[in-house]
């Protein structure tokens, strides 16, 4: 048999045998295709929680009549109502910070008369975003009510559009969507489930002493690293198709850019938390630390350095640097382009270049790393 | 081919200062079975772990199946079989799966692959439990797989290092059964062991004590060489209780209790078996006493004893 036969044969060899193991394990199945799905609910679900009656303070600066049919326009559906109406803004912002109210609709004095001559009205609806489940359902019945308002109005004046609605959010500015949650929770995901699995499954060959046995046999290094990534690369690929699949049916998470650049990037990154498991077990060679250096070393950066969660430009200066060498943030930078935005590959090759120098470095730096010797 | 299977020149392996093996020479022939003994500690799978390239040396060579370990690992590691001393399979996996594994490690496939891993199930007793998850298995049909799973690729020499520990006796007996068909079959085997009785099946045997190789001859040779006394056993009722009249007798060495009797050492020539009925029967115990062979246990003990004493000596 020639050499490249033989090297795909222990390839071969080595990756069934994962196979075998994965199928065998259910908590690598809960850990790759289950929690997925279970976490994807837990945000979606609160997300989707549908309620009537939003308490809102209207500041009519304009007291006109046109202002007071505005306003009713508003309110008629009974999905928000008016709780409060106070006499100016700073009366205003304390019944939000009461909790009394979850936004203020002020409008504009003048609004009346710039209705009637047809220039556009500027309404302002400020928000309240310390709930970003209630501020975004507000902000969305806002902007529909807008809309439908808007168009009532033209046939009176026959310009369009003569209402604008400016809106505000306050407290968090950048306000969660179930748009935005999908693309970052796909990342945090993916980076979980791959440098765990693979830091578990690499540092129990050291631990059972079958890495021993392996490395007394022909089998190269390049050979078991390989062998050992490839299913946790085809796993990760039916965990993104998953995610992805289920945040698109179930939320509504639109995908308006290529799909095949929407999986390069997801191979990439995942390539890339191989790596990182791989680099994990082949320094700590013992499980129970591989699981918490693997733990840490994705779970939090990819929640709370990624853009996930918090916004990196309003991060600390030392966090938005450190966020650079995090891969989750070019991942859900790129999602985020490709799924909501529809960009194509000339907004996110910078990110695309991030993630493959991550997965050539740390591949690069493990596999110098794993030699095959005990000591 | 004539060359030796192994051949290991002045091996040497420090951890930090301390020297696990210090100094190793000899030579195993093909198709020979070599027994290397040695208390816990002593190095043996030390120098296994560097014969078969897992550690590099601090000094000294190795030349195993012809070739040079620290400059051809890879073709090393294609003619030899390896079993660990720590159990090393998948125990996840069925028995035939834990085979077609390590038989993909060594790159078979395809038919040759099926044809062997059904070999190697015959061969070793382990077809009726083929689709038994490893983990369900004993101790000692687990180390009849280890030993499958070494020989899948039918190497030239496995190294199997202790195999045995841990299994109970009709295991054990069962195991060396394979070994002895193994070294047949032209197979060279380098098989380290704590049990001494299973030292006899070896053609030669190293013995290590804390890092050196002390002794190395074939079981007889070294019982003549490190055993010169005639040894005797001593049994009756109240054998036990002749131990002070015998050791009076001229050329004596030495009496120790072995079991309820008496093992007694003694100069060649100078005293029989009757010699020391006379004595004991003298003193009013009746015994019975006949010659035995010494065992490897005597030769350990002797051996270990000297260094013991030499190192005492020396400082
Ligand atoms: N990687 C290592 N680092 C430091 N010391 C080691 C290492 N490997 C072995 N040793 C030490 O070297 C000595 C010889 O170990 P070795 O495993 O070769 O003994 P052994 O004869 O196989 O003993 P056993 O019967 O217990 O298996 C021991 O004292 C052991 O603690
Ligand atoms: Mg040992």
């Amino acid at each position: 048999m020639n050499p490249v036969s033989r090297f795909f044969t222990r390839i071969g060899a080595m990756a069934a045998k994962e196979t075998l193991h994965i199928r065998r394990d259910p908590r690598t199945l809960y850990l790759a295709l289950v929690m997925p799905v279970v976490l994807l609910l837990v945000f979606g679900y609160g997300v989707s929680f549908d309620t009537d009656h939003l308490p809102i303070a209207v500041v009519d600066l304009d007291q006109s009549s046109e202002s007071r049919e505005l306003v009713r326009g508003f309110t008629a559906s009974g999905e928000l109502e008016v709780a409060a109406r106070p006499a100016n803004a700073e009366e205003a912002e304390r019944l939000v910070q009461r909790g009394e109210v979850l936004g203020v609709l002020t409008v504009p004095a003048g609004a009346g008369r710039d209705l009637l001559r047809g220039t556009a009205v500027e309404l302002q609806l400020a928000v309240d975003g310390a709930d970003g489940v209630i501020a975004n359902q507000l902000l969305s019945k806002s902007e529909a009510l807008a809309r439908a308002l808007n168009v009532k109005l033209s046939p009176l004046d026959g310009v369009a559009p003569p209402l604008e609605v400016r809106v505000w959010t306050r407290f968090n500015p950048s306000l969660k969507s179930a748009f935005f949650f999908v693309p970052g929770l796909t990342a945090y995901l993916l980076a979980i489930a791959a440098v765990l699995l693979t830091a578990l499954a690499i540092a129990g060959e050291w631990e059972r002493g079958s890495m021993e046995q392996l490395f007394a046999s022909p089998v190269s290094g390049i050979e078991i690293i390989l062998g050992k990534l490839l299913p946790y690369l085809a796993l990760g690929c039916l965990q993104m198709l998953l995610v992805l699949a289920f945040g698109t049916w179930a939320f509504d998470v639109p995908i308006l850019g290529s799909l095949p650049l929407l999986f390069l990037a997801g191979m990439l990154f995942l390539v890339g938390m191989l790596g990182q498991g791989l680099l994990i077990s082949v320094v700590t060679r013992n499980q129970l630390v591989a699981t918490q250096a693997g733990a840490f070393s994705s779970l939090l950066p990819s929640l709370l350095l990624s853009g996930f969660v918090f916004p990196i430009e309003n991060m600390p200066r030392v966090l938005q640097w450190l966020s650079h060498v995090i891969p989750a943030r070019y991942l859900v930078n790129a999602l985020r382009g490709l799924m909501l935005k529809g960009v194509g590959l000339e907004a996110i090759w910078g990110d695309l270049v991030a993630l493959t120098i991550f997965a050539v470095a740390v591949l690069g730096i493990s596999t110098a790393r794993f030699r095959r010797k005990l000591a | 081919m004539s060359a030796p299977a192994i051949v290991a020149r002045h091996l040497k392996k420090r951890f930090g200062t301390f020297v696990a093996v210090d100094d190793v020479s000899f030579e195993v022939e093909r198709g020979e079975i070599f027994g290397y003994l040695g208390a816990n500690g002593a190095g043996k799978s030390t120098t296994i772990r560097i014969l078969c390239g897992l550690l590099e040396p601090t000094s000294g060579t190795a030349t195993v199946a012809g070739h040079s370990v620290a400059e051809d690992p890879e073709a090393v590691k294609a003619s030899i079989g390896y079993m660990s001393q720590k159990f090393s399979l998948y125990l996840d996996l069925p028995v035939a799966e834990n085979l077609a594994f390590f038989g993909g490690a060594y790159g078979l496939s395809g038919r040759a692959l099926r044809r062997r891993t059904e070999e190697v199930l015959e061969l070793s007793g382990l077809a009726e439990v083929r689709d038994a998850q490893t983990g369900s298995l004993p101790g000692g049909i687990r180390q009849r797989l280890a030993l499958g799973c070494a020989v899948l690729h039918q190497p030239e020499i496995v190294f199997l290092d202790e195999p045995t520990a841990g299994v109970d006796p009709t295991a054990r007996r069962i195991f060396w059964k394979l070994i002895r068909e193994l070294s047949r079959g032209g197979t060279t085997v380098f098989v380290t062991t704590h049990y001494l009785d299973e030292a006899e099946y070896c053609a030669r045997i190293g013995l290590m004590v804390d890092g050196r190789l002390v002794a190395l001859d074939t079981p007889a040779q070294l019982k003549r060489t490190h055993v010169p006394d005639r040894m005797f056993a001593v049994r009756g009722p109240n054998a036990a209780r002749a131990s002070g009249p015998l050791r009076q007798v001229a050329g004596v060495r030495n009496v120790e209790p072995f079991g309820a009797g008496l093992h007694v050492r003694a100069e060649p020539g100078r005293c029989e078996a009757q010699t020391l009925r006379a004595a004991a029967g003298a003193a009013g115990h009746q015994v019975e006493v006949e010659p035995i062979d010494p065992t490897l246990e005597d030769v350990f003990l002797a051996v270990v004893g000297r260094s013991a004493k030499k190192e005492e000596d020396g400082a």
